[in-house]
């Protein structure tokens, strides 16, 4: 293998890892914080995508800028589905496998309805536009622009979130709660604000992640779940609750993903991101970066 | 209970003879009802007392669908329908070794990406191996032998099911689900009973695929649908899985909405559908895990 090819599977991969990094992020909050394994959040990487594609097209917005724009929607969406769905069930004292299958049964019922009220709104055709498509000459190899600012954006708002986690108040108190719940309770953290806070969060950086995904792939209603399924993929592999292990696990996979593109075919994605799923399931649940 | 053994004689006779009474609209609306069925009550008898929630079904539902478009027109007819038993029980069987050690959302995510690896796994086996996208099904049996072959495996499976109740295994089962640990020590073979079930259960789920497929004159790897798998949980949700009736009335009422809706109005079914899951996870709190009684556990790792 050239030197040349090796460095162009390398960035790309950098790129491709940049972003899995902040939609897996988003779902370790709610999964490693609260046990909600949310399915549908591949479906708010994709409505944020659609909102992007709708405020760029028809009101003519800097799609870079309509983040300022789907980020808060998201999080107050996700403070309100939180807050109607998830804080019921979760407040029902039961044994926590049952809440756990019972919250994963919600997220199925909101994919379903997510995903067939995009289908109604903006129906099954591919929709997109293009935006910074000039290539970037580094080094010999060329990478479009739009990839890697959208790289850039999605890694840096992920070692921002892992900087407030370490600094800010709200920070120290999710840190707190992820290691020790029944502690946090005793100091006087609310578990279910801070419950809401998280989701909201999540679902806000699924949504910013769809909003710069659309400047680079065409858009369907069914873009979300492939998302979801790397984002689990990255969650498991760096561990529950691990925040470094899910920024190392997303570039990881986003190197390893595009190598198997790159050199063996691009209908392998799927295949391997199920069947690294299935076998870190089977080995380590605990996840290769897991405590 | 005379008025209701009275009911039940109705039922059946009008199922037997439903071939030369109903119209051919009439008779296939009951034959995907029927086949809905078989799906809920066997899906029910496993997940319903172990509270192993799986979204295998439609993996399950599939394979038996695919294995009577590959081998169908080499047999004689109800031969395919017990290689799609066969197909979907031996593909339960390596899953449930496998996977029946996780517990809560990870088994569920893992029966979930089944659906999907199959299905992704065929399509570049098709594609690049034979080099085909889909399969003809050649020289399909008769509707009215379709019709029999799913009664016989709905009546099959409720058959199963409350004989499964009032057996030693079926405590063995509700065991598994109030206390995996406990029921170790009482000297259950946890791993023996799970998979076991799981794999009769697969055996009925593969086999309705294989009795449903040559409804389709063509067949690709799309038939490995999660849609089949979560269709199956909120049937039996609806109707209660505690019990044997609850699968087969939600089956019957979900089975006539989703005909009436699922081809005009796709998406808002669709819709609907997924508010009714939300719905009833909200409104029965029993519904799903608590399946029965609620335990009387408390929270635990």
């Amino acid at each position: 293998m050239s030197a040349a090819l090796l460095f162009d599977i390398l960035v790309t991969g950098l790129i491709t890892g940049g972003i899995y990094a902040l939609v897996a992020l988003g779902l370790n909050l709610q999964y490693g914080l609260m046990r909600v394994l949310n399915v549908a959040h591949g479906e708010f990487v994709m409505l944020g995508a659609y909102a992007t594609y709708s405020l760029h097209t028809d009101w003519g917005a800097n799609p870079l800028l309509t983040l300022l724009v789907t980020g808060p929607a998201a999080f107050t969406a996700g403070l309100v589905i939180h807050r109607l769905l998830y804080a019921r069930v979760l407040a029902q004292a039961e044994a926590r496998e049952a809440l756990e299958s019972r919250s994963l049964l919600l997220s199925f019922g909101l994919l379903f309805v997510l995903q067939n009220a995009a289908l109604l709104i903006w129906s099954a055709d591919l929709k997109g536009y293009s935006y910074l498509g000039t290539p970037l000459r580094v080094l010999g190899a060329v990478f479009p622009a739009n990839r890697v600012l959208a790289a850039v954006v999605a890694l840096g708002l992920s070692v921002g979130f892992y900087v407030y986690l370490q600094r800010s108040l709200t920070g120290k108190a999710i840190r707190a709660l992820m290691d020790e719940p029944e502690g946090a309770r005793l100091v006087g953290v609310n578990l279910t604000r801070l419950h809401g806070v998280c989701f909201g969060l999540g679902v806000a950086m699924a949504a910013v992640t769809g909003s710069l995904i659309s400047m680079l792939f065409e858009l369907t209603p069914f873009i979300g779940l492939p998302y979801t399924v790397t984002a689990l993929v990255v969650v498991i592999l760096g561990g529950l609750g691990n925040v470094v292990g899910s920024l190392l696990g997303a570039l990881l996979l986003g190197v390893v993903e595009t190598a198997g593109v790159y050199l063996v075919s691009s209908d392998i994605r799927l295949i391997s991101s199920y069947a690294v799923l299935s076998l870190i399931l089977i080995l380590k649940p605990s996840g290769i970066f897991g405590r | 209970m005379a008025a209701s053994r009275a009911l039940l004689a109705t039922v059946i006779l009008a199922l037997l003879g439903a071939p030369w009474l109903a119209s051919n609209y009439q008779r296939s609306l009951l034959l995907a009802i029927l086949a809905d069925v078989v799906l809920a009550v066997s899906w029910a008898f496993f997940s319903g007392p172990t509270r192993y929630l799986s979204l295998a079904t439609g993996a399950f539902f599939g394979a038996g669908a695919y294995a009577t478009a590959v081998i169908g027109g080499r047999l004689a007819w109800p031969l395919p329908v017990l290689a799609g038993a066969a197909v979907g029980a031996a593909m339960a069987l390596l899953v449930g070794l496998l996977a029946l050690r996780l517990r809560g959302p990870y088994f569920a995510v893992f029966t979930f990406g089944l659906a999907e690896l199959s299905k992704h796994v065929l399509i570049w086996y098709e594609t690049s191996v034979t080099g085909t996208v889909g399969r003809l099904l050649l020289a399909p049996p008769s509707a009215t032998v379709l019709y029999y072959t799913v009664l016989a495996l709905a009546a099959l499976a409720v058959g199963t099911a409350l004989a499964l109740r009032r057996s030693r295994w079926g405590y063995a089962l509700i065991g598994i689900g109030e206390d995996e640990e406990r029921a170790e020590t009482l000297g259950i073979d946890t791993t023996r009973v799970k998979v076991g079930t799981f794999a009769l259960s697969a055996a009925f789920m593969g086999a309705v695929g294989a009795a449903m497929a040559p409804r389709w004159t063509y067949l690709d790897p799309q038939v490995f649908n999660p849609l089949v798998s979560f269709q199956t949980v909120i049937m039996a949700l609806v109707g209660g899985a505690a019990t044997v009736v609850g699968p087969v009335a939600g089956a019957v009422f979900l089975g006539l909405v989703s005909e009436l809706f699922l081809l005009r109005f796709r998406y808002v079914y669709m819709l609907a559908l997924g508010l009714t899951l939300i719905a009833a996870v909200l409104l029965f709190p029993s519904g799903l895990a608590g399946l029965r009684r609620p335990s009387a556990r408390g929270t635990e790792a």
